[in-house]
């Protein structure tokens, strides 16, 4: 599978998710990774940047990771610029974020 | 963790890196770009930018031989070729911050006189205390030192030089994208083995500890030195150049004082280190601050 989420488990979802949102992904330059897998990654914008639905960023190397499927706590994705394996968990300020699994 | 470690390919490495950031590039630049006239032309921002340049070369050289010297360390097959790639990267790194050196006027019979003359101590300090690891062939201590510590601090600093540069020099801002796109590995890979590994090896915490405080001292030291000694600002105050305005966590580069910039980037160095190692199990130890 070339989409970085790799496993969800839907049943265990928060109260009222409903469907996932499905999202077409466009080129955003990043060329660190082979080409098949570019459009889902991009770079980390700093202060001001906002993050999508699907969005989510790698604490490891900064980078965001984009899926076509809306993200959600517990989904588990995988970062290839840095190689490293993630678990989406809401954070204290609301907003998801990834915690490295070892 | 087969698949984990199963990432780190050869393959992997050659479609991301030689035929992705890098293709097209010389040097790790473009081949039309170059360094702004008035780097060549200001014999003191000239000179600044060498010794800037040398640092970079000197921690290259440090992380080329720490790479290297740790694949036969490395405990399983994987890692050894993940560490093969990264002691290319780390070669193509100091073969293009050399090429610079060469860009900004140093003579190649003058290299290594010039790399010494103006090679801060206290990064070599920070060096000697990873490379002494490294000759005992202790992976663990080895690669959170390698990958962790010295990555990353270069990371961090080569995002802020990139911040400073992508406004005003497109040359080297190009090299230093290809670097901190290699550093995304390197400490991905940091991360990800090491966490694993000190699970299964708790009693190393401690000299781990020990390495990371007596690392981080000689890093701030080094960016002591680098940024108080700095004459550019001055120089361009002279001159009369308005300063680039890179931002950088969140702040404006082309406002601050070099002391603030300094905190601002030990600041950040330090913060990542606490969050890196928090999350393999070590705990971060403050270090002493240089007078």
């Amino acid at each position: 599978m070339s989409d970085p989420l790799q496993g969800h488990d839907d049943a265990s979802a928060e109260p009222g998710a409903g469907e996932r949102r499905r999202f077409i992904l466009d080129d955003t330059g990043f060329n660190e990774v082979p080409v098949k897998y570019r459009k889902f990654y991009r770079k980390w914008r700093g202060a001001g940047d906002a993050l999508a639905p699907n969005e989510v960023v790698c604490p490891v190397c900064k980078v965001v990771i984009r899926s076509t499927r809306e993200l959600r706590p517990g989904d588990r994705v995988y970062c290839m610029p840095c190689m490293s394996r993630l678990v989406v968990v809401r954070g204290e300020s609301g907003m998801l974020e990834a915690r490295v699994a070892y | 963790m087969a698949d984990f470690l199963s990432a780190y390919s050869i393959q992997s490495w050659l479609e991301s890196c030689p035929q992705g950031y890098l293709e097209d590039t010389e040097y790790g630049h473009a081949h039309d770009e170059k360094e702004p006239d008035i780097l060549l032309d200001n014999e003191v921002l000239r000179e600044e930018t060498i010794k800037a340049t040398v640092q970079l070369v000197v921690g290259e050289r440090c992380a080329l031989s720490a790479s290297s010297g740790l694949i036969n360390a490395a405990p399983d097959e994987a890692s050894k070729r993940f560490l093969a790639t990264q002691t290319l990267d780390e070669a193509r790194h100091v073969e293009v911050f050399t090429h610079r050196l060469y860009d900004l006027g140093v003579k190649k019979n003058e290299l290594e006189s010039v790399i010494r003359h103006y090679a801060n101590p206290n990064l070599v300090k920070f060096a000697e205390v990873l490379l002494e690891k490294v000759d005992k062939k202790d992976f663990i201590a080895g690669v959170v030192g390698q990958n962790i510590v010295l990555e990353g601090m270069a990371f961090s600093v080569f995002e802020m030089m990139y911040a400073m540069n992508e406004p005003i020099n497109a040359k080297f801002a190009h090299t230093l994208s290809g670097t901190i796109a290699d550093e995304r590995r390197h400490v991905g890979f940091g991360e990800n083995r090491i966490g694993s590994l000190i699970k299964e090896n708790p009693g190393k915490k401690s000299e781990i500890e020990r390495m990371q405080k007596e690392m981080s001292y000689w890093m701030l030291a080094t960016f002591a030195d680098a940024f108080r000694g700095n004459r550019t600002l001055d120089e361009l105050n002279k001159l009369g150049v308005e300063r680039a305005h890179g931002h950088y966590q969140g702040a404006d580069l082309g406002v601050l004082s070099p002391e603030q910039m300094e905190h601002v980037l030990a600041d950040t160095v330090l913060a990542e280190f606490k969050t890196r190692l928090g999350r393999i199990g070590v705990e971060y130890q403050t270090p002493a601050m240089p007078a």
